[in-house]
């Protein structure tokens, strides 16, 4: 049983709340249900004017859509490229800024520059310096580092034209996970490692026995969120290749926009939005019900 | 607070937003919703005169040198003959203008006017946005009579007109005469076969050199070419594609574009990733493209040294066909100052404006300004009003935004060399057959 005055700190914890709550319910949760219905309807978008009710149709259709599929398909490699580009080479820069003793904030700062530049403005720039011919990276490397002949045309080519999104992706995002590694790697205590010094651990040894276990809630942590983060990719697709060409780069979100915003087709482009949606919830799922153990010492 | 609790306040949190959904504008075809959609259409004819200061908002995606002269000639020339109305003028991108509208108009809050592309206008009218402008303006018929009808028609959609044209335009050859000299080309190819010998001689200056560039296979770009080779994209009727998008003559222009991609005459930019046809243009990498009038002003700004010269589309069997652009001025079934909108419709249209905005390169579609001096006398529009004698406007149909993408992606494979001229345009024409036929 409570007693009254353990009833008012609740009331009183409720009315702190309530400001949050209605601005998450009317935010996201308000749009978050009106997408589920769109999603069931031929949507028109003017107001006052009529939907229809289609049931599934919406989902039955993107599985008989074969961009649907080249979408997801690059969905899918952009996140298994760019996620483990990501922490290996986040890591790898944790690593090394964890040992070294001075200009540490400044080599922080640098890296973690990309993570705060806007999407939109780097977006631009790799689409500039992925030109062809004549673009930076053409140039370097043919005449300046002269590894291959001729130019690549770079954006032209569906196989090539991910390299950019891609190479993006995984610059801009390894500030984020550089800082979180280094404040887990931060926490370690040194005895730790002067113990396995003494027991005749090599660097490697150290590293693989001693810091990952220990970081290993960080690690999934920062898979969960990237994994996240690589499914929900967009505006870079968007402004490098707009899907094109021939939309061999279409990503699940661009194709999405592309429905909902160019053929208003906004029923179809919800359902393709919750599809998205089904997919990182269960991936994320997986993830944590899979990967999350609690730290082991040994 | 245990987890039990919070799981059953997200419920009841989930289910009061549940509730707000039903309550909304509701999505099935209810009698309410066609009562609303009644009541918006009395609004239209019976909205009184303006009483006080109003402002009405006018959407365009001018470049920055027209919306320049709009801003600082325009505007101000209207404000000070009606006191009463302010106008509040945003540029929008031209590739954001379109999605920007619709979204504004599914959330209520669409301009009260805008410069919009002509080939919008029967999509946006099909969905019920726009005010039909022969009922709302009574002397709408004036000035009917006083434009040009190919533009005029533009604006007619199931039996009423749903803007006014506020300009005109079509693309002309443009060719780089340092490059041409320096090739040894006397003058602008006149049909394809010259077209072809041009490249040639272009090309033989250099690997980097091409005779033609453009930004893609959209239909601004390829149609000019099908027309001018004697096909077309759909029947006169617009009621199927099947017989033109892939009859022979179609074929046959995709193919003299395939043959000059294939020998690098065109710049591989029209594959995608992008083009800077203005820049290679002015660097004389590029020695020909398809340009507006609006290019000269602008271009001129930017590259005063660069000598080009002005031709008309190089003829084909068909003739020299190019395609018709152009803004038209329409009015949303949101604006809340109908009266206030057409009186900046008139004056969009009064002669002063039209000369006005002529200078910073629109093309005035005011039949009465063909006579005067400025007309006759001027650099360039000479050229361009000969090609609009001939020249087409890509299909009037709410479903181009989509029978455009299926002929731009059609339009790829045959220039990648992934299908057959003969087995893209098939397909792609039996695509778009259905689009033509559902509405």
């Amino acid at each position: 049983m409570k007693t009254p005055r353990q009833r008012r700190e609740t009331t009183t914890a409720y009315l702190f709340m309530l400001p949050g709550l209605l601005f998450f319910t009317i935010f996201m949760i308000y749009p978050l249900l009106k997408a589920l219905q769109m999603s069931l309807y031929q949507w028109s978008i003017m107001p006052g004017r009529p939907s229809q009710f289609v049931g599934l149709s919406n989902y039955a259709q993107a599985f008989e859509d074969p961009v649907f599929w080249i979408a997801l398909r690059n969905t899918v490699l952009y996140t298994l490229v760019t996620v483990p580009g990501q922490m290996i080479l986040a890591m790898l820069v944790a690593l090394l800024l964890n040992y070294i003793r001075s200009g540490r904030v400044l080599f922080r700062t640098i890296y973690y520059l990309p993570v705060i530049t806007s999407w939109v403005i780097v977006s631009i720039l790799f689409k500039y310096l992925f030109q062809s011919p004549g673009g930076l990276i053409n140039y370097l490397l043919t005449d300046v580092l002269h590894l291959i002949a001729a130019p690549i045309a770079w954006l032209r080519n569906p196989t090539t034209a991910m390299v950019p999104i891609m190479s993006l992706g995984i610059w801009k995002g390894i500030g984020w996970s550089m800082v979180i590694f280094l404040a887990a790697l931060q926490t370690i205590p040194g005895e730790l490692y002067e113990a396995a010094a003494i027991d005749g651990a090599s660097r490697w040894q150290r590293f693989w026995h001693l810091t990952l276990p220990l970081v290993r809630p960080t690690v999934v942590f920062v898979l969960v969120m990237l994994v996240i983060g690589g499914f929900n990719v967009f505006i870079s697709v968007y402004l490098i290749t707009a899907g094109g060409p021939m939309k061999q780069t279409e990503v699940i979100l661009s194709y999405m926009y592309h429905q909902a915003f160019d053929f208003l087709e906004f029923g179809y482009g919800a359902a393709l939005s919750y599809m998205l949606a089904a997919i990182i919830l269960v991936l994320s799922f997986l993830q944590i019900r899979f990967l999350r153990r609690p730290v082991e010492l040994y | 607070m245990n987890g039990k609790r919070l799981i059953s306040l997200v419920c009841i949190g989930l289910l009061i937003a549940v509730l707000i959904t039903a309550c909304g504008p509701a999505a099935s075809p209810t009698p309410v919703t066609k009562i609303e959609t009644k009541v918006v259409e009395k609004v239209v004819t019976a909205t009184p005169p303006p009483k006080g200061p109003v402002t009405i908002t006018f959407w365009h995606a001018y470049n920055p040198l027209e919306t320049e002269t709009l801003d600082t000639k325009v505007i101000p020339a209207f404000e000070k003959a009606y006191p009463d109305i302010k106008v509040e003028a945003q540029p929008v991108p031209y590739d954001e203008f379109h999605r920007k509208l619709l979204t504004a108009m599914a959330g209520g809050t669409a301009p009260d006017l805008i410069r919009s592309d002509i080939i919008w206008v029967p999509e946006f009218a099909e969905l019920g946005a726009l005010v039909a402008l022969d009922e709302l303006m009574p002397d709408f018929n004036t000035f009917k009579g006083k434009v040009f009808p190919g533009p005029l028609s533009t604006n007619f959609w199931k039996d009423h007109y749903y803007g006014l044209p506020l300009d005109t335009n079509c693309r002309v050859l443009l060719w780089n005469k340092a490059v041409f000299e320096a090739a040894g080309i006397s003058g602008p190819p006149k049909t394809f076969d010259e077209f072809l010998v041009a490249c040639e001689k272009i090309k033989a200056l250099g690997k980097d050199k091409y005779g033609f560039a453009d930004g893609g296979t959209y239909a601004w770009a390829v149609n000019p070419w099908i027309w001018s080779n004697g096909g077309d994209v759909t029947d006169p009727q617009i009621s199927k594609a099947t017989g033109y998008l892939n009859g022979p003559a179609t074929v046959a222009a995709y193919e003299f574009l395939l043959n000059l991609v294939k020998k690098e005459y065109i710049h591989p930019g029209i594959l995608g990733g992008g083009v800077d046809t203005w820049g290679g243009f002015a660097k004389g990498e590029i020695a020909m493209v398809l340009e507006g009038p609006w290019f000269p002003p602008l271009f001129d700004q930017q590259f005063p040294d660069v000598k080009y010269g002005f031709a008309l589309m190089p003829a084909g069997p068909g003739g020299a066909v190019s395609v018709v652009g152009g803004e038209d001025i329409v009015m949303f079934q949101q604006s809340k100052n109908k009266e206030a909108a057409a009186e900046f419709i008139r004056f969009m249209l009064t002669p002063e404006t039209q000369l006005t905005m002529a200078e910073a390169g629109q093309m005035p579609v005011l039949s009465e300004l063909l006579a005067t001096d400025y007309m006759q006398k001027h650099p360039f529009y000479g050229v361009f009003l000969e090609q609009l004698k001939t020249a087409k406007a890509r299909t009037p149909h709410p479903a181009w935004p989509k029978m455009e993408d299926i002929l731009t992606q059609a339009g790829q494979a045959i220039l990648r060399g992934e299908k057959s001229p003969q087995a893209a345009l098939d397909e792609a024409a039996v695509k778009i057959d259905p689009l033509l036929a559902s509405k």
